[in-house]
C-alpha cells in the first residue's frame, strides 16, 4: 500500500515537473506512446483467442477454472452451517437397514473404485469422497472386504488429493480389513476418520468442500436404497425410508444455499437438488406425539417412544424421487 | 498504585480461566466412551462438552434419527460418574424426550428406539459440576 503511495506521488510529481518546465508536449507524447502499447498489446490478445478460436475449453477445463476461482465465506457464521452438518445422518444406517431387511449384497450399485482418475477438480473429488465413503460403508456391512479395499484405495487418493489424506491411516484399516472379525473396528475408524475430516474441513473454513463430501455421501445412500426398492417394490419400509429422507433434503439444500451464490458448481448442483427437494414436498409426513414412558436397565434409562408418524405417499411419488436420483448421481459420477 | 494492582488482577484471573478451558481434554473422555456402547450398537458420532470452567450452561448438538432405529447416547466422565453433567434429549419440536436425570438418580445413557424420523436435540447441562468437561458419544442399532 505503501510502494502504491509512493509511486502515485512520484508520478504527480513527474507530471508537475513536465508542466513547470513546459514540456507538455513530451508528456502528450509519451502518452500516446503508452496508449499505443495498451492497443497494440489488446490487439496481441484478440489475435491469440481469434488464433485459437477452433479449440473450445473443454467441461473439465471449465471446471478446474470455476473451481480455481476463490470461494466467498456464506454470510452465514460458520458455527450455524456445522450445526446443519452434523445433523446429517451416516449412510452406515441405510446400508444397515438393507442388510437387516434381508436383501442381498450387490457390487453393481456402487460406483466403480477405477473411476477416480475422471474426478480432477475439487469440487468433483469432495463428492466422489462422499459416494465413496457410502460405497465403503456398504462393502463393509455386508463384510465384503476385498471389495472395501479397493474402495478404501480410491478414498484414500482422493483424501490426498484434497489435503486431508492424513485422516486416514490406511496400513490400520486394510490390516483391519483383511478379517470380518473385525468389522465393528473397521467401522468405527472409518465413520472416525470421516467425522474428522467434516470437523477439520469446517474448522479450516472450507465447509463447502464439507457440504459436497456429505451431499455425495447422502445422495448415494439414497441411490442405493433407490435401486434396491425397485428391485423389492413390495417391500414398504424401502419405500418409507426412501420417503423419510424428506428431512435430510431440506438440511442438504439448505447448506447448499449458503454457497451457490458465490459458488457456480454449488450452484449447479443446488438447482438439481432443489428439483429433487419439489418431489419430495409431494409427501406429508404427519406426526403425532405422545407423552414417552420410561425404565431403566442396567442403569441406562429405555425410553419408550409412544410418538406415531403417517407417510402419506404413492408409487408414483417414489418413481419421481427414484428417477431425479438417478439422473443427479449420474451426474456427479460421470 | 491500585489500578495497577486491580489490572494485574484481572490478568492474573483471566490467565487462570483460560488454563482451565485448556484442561477440558474432551477427546479423552470420549475415546474411553466408545467401548461403553452397549454391544451391538454401531458408534456415530462423538461430542465434545466443553462447559468452559462454567462459563457455559448449555451444549447443544442435533442428529437426525431415523425411525425403526434405536439410538444409545452415552456420557462420560472420570470414572463411572457424570459429574454432574445431564443429557436431555428433545425431539424437532423442542418436546423432552427423556433425561438422564431420573427420578431422583443421574444416570449416564439413555436408549431411545425411535418411531418419528426427524431433528433431535441432544443437550448437555450442568449440576453441580466440577469440572463442566466431558465426551459423549451416540451410537445406533437396528
Amino acid at each position: 500500500m505503501v510502494s502504491i503511495k509512493l509511486k502515485l506521488k512520484k508520478i504527480s510529481i513527474l507530471k508537475r515537473e513536465f508542466v513547470l518546465t513546459k514540456g507538455i508536449s513530451i508528456f502528450v507524447m509519451i502518452k500516446n506512446i503508452f496508449m499505443k502499447n495498451i492497443l497494440l498489446g489488446l490487439l496481441i490478445i484478440i489475435t491469440a483467442l481469434a488464433c485459437d478460436s477452433k479449440k473450445k475449453p473443454s467441461a473439465d477445463e471449465i471446471s478446474s477454472v470455476l473451481d480455481s476461482v476463490k470461494i466467498e465465506e456464506p454470510s452465514i457464521s460458520e458455527d450455524v452451517i456445522s450445526d446443519i452438518i452434523q445433523q446429517i445422518p451416516s449412510p452406515l444406517e441405510i446400508s444397515t437397514l438393507l442388510k437387516e431387511s434381508d436383501t442381498k449384497y450387490d457390487k453393481s450399485y456402487l460406483n466403480d473404485p477405477e473411476k477416480i482418475s475422471d474426478y480432477n477438480s475439487n469440487y468433483k473429488k469432495a463428492l466422489a469422497l462422499g459416494v465413496y465413503g457410502t460405497d465403503l460403508g456398504y462393502t463393509n456391512i455386508y463384510e465384503q472386504n476385498q471389495d472395501a479395499l479397493f474402495y478404501l484405495n480410491s478414498i484414500k487418493s482422493l483424501a490426498d488429493d484434497l489435503s486431508i489424506g492424513q485422516f486416514f491411516d490406511i496400513g490400520t484399516i486394510k490390516r483391519l480389513a483383511t478379517n470380518s472379525k473385525n468389522l465393528d473396528s473397521l467401522l468405527l475408524i472409518t465413520t472416525k476418520n470421516f467425522n474428522n475430516i467434516n470437523n477439520y474441513l469446517q474448522e479450516q473454513k472450507r465447509s463447502n468442500l464439507s457440504i459436497l463430501l456429505l451431499s455425495g455421501g447422502w445422495l448415494e445412500a439414497l441411490y442405493i436404497v433407490s435401486r434396491v426398492s425397485e428391485k423389492n417394490p413390495d417391500n414398504e419400509q424401502l419405500k418409507e425410508t426412501i420417503a423419510e429422507q424428506k428431512v435430510i433434503m431440506d438440511n442438504v439444500v439448505l447448506l447448499m444455499s449458503f454457497y451457490k451464490d458465490n459458488d457456480p458448481n454449488i450452484k449447479q448442483l443446488s438447482n438439481k437438488f432443489t428439483k429433487l427437494q419439489e418431489e419430495f414436498n409431494k409427501i406429508e409426513i404427519k406426526t403425532v406425539y405422545r407423552e414417552p414412558t420410561y425404565e431403566v436397565v442396567d442403569g441406562m434409562l429405555v425410553v419408550k417412544d409412544n410418538s406415531t408418524s403417517e407417510i402419506i405417499m404413492n408409487d408414483e411419488n417414489i418413481e419421481a424421487i427414484r428417477n431425479q436420483v438417478y439422473a443427479i448421481r449420474e451426474n456427479i459420477i460421470n | 498504585m491500585k489500578k495497577l494492582i486491580f489490572a494485574l488482577g484481572i490478568i492474573f484471573i483471566s490467565a487462570s480461566v483460560q488454563q482451565s478451558y485448556a484442561q477440558c481434554d474432551t477427546e479423552k473422555h470420549v475415546e474411553a466412551c466408545i467401548p461403553k456402547l452397549q454391544s451391538g450398537f454401531t458408534f456415530l458420532k462423538s461430542y465434545n462438552i466443553d462447559g468452559q470452567g462454567g462459563a457455559k450452561d448449555k451444549v447443544e448438538y442435533s442428529y437426525v434419527f431415523t425411525k425403526g432405529a434405536t439410538y444409545q447416547v452415552m456420557i462420560c466422565n472420570e470414572g463411572s460418574g457424570t459429574d454432574g453433567i445431564i443429557l436431555t434429549l428433545y425431539d424437532s419440536n423442542r418436546n423432552k424426550v427423556a433425561s438422564t436425570k431420573y427420578e431422583g438418580s443421574t444416570l449416564s445413557s439413555i436408549a431411545f428406539p425411535c418411531q418419528v424420523t426427524g431433528i433431535y436435540y441432544i443437550t448437555y447441562t450442568f449440576e453441580g459440576s466440577s469440572n463442566y468437561c466431558g465426551g459423549s458419544v451416540l451410537g445406533f442399532k437396528r
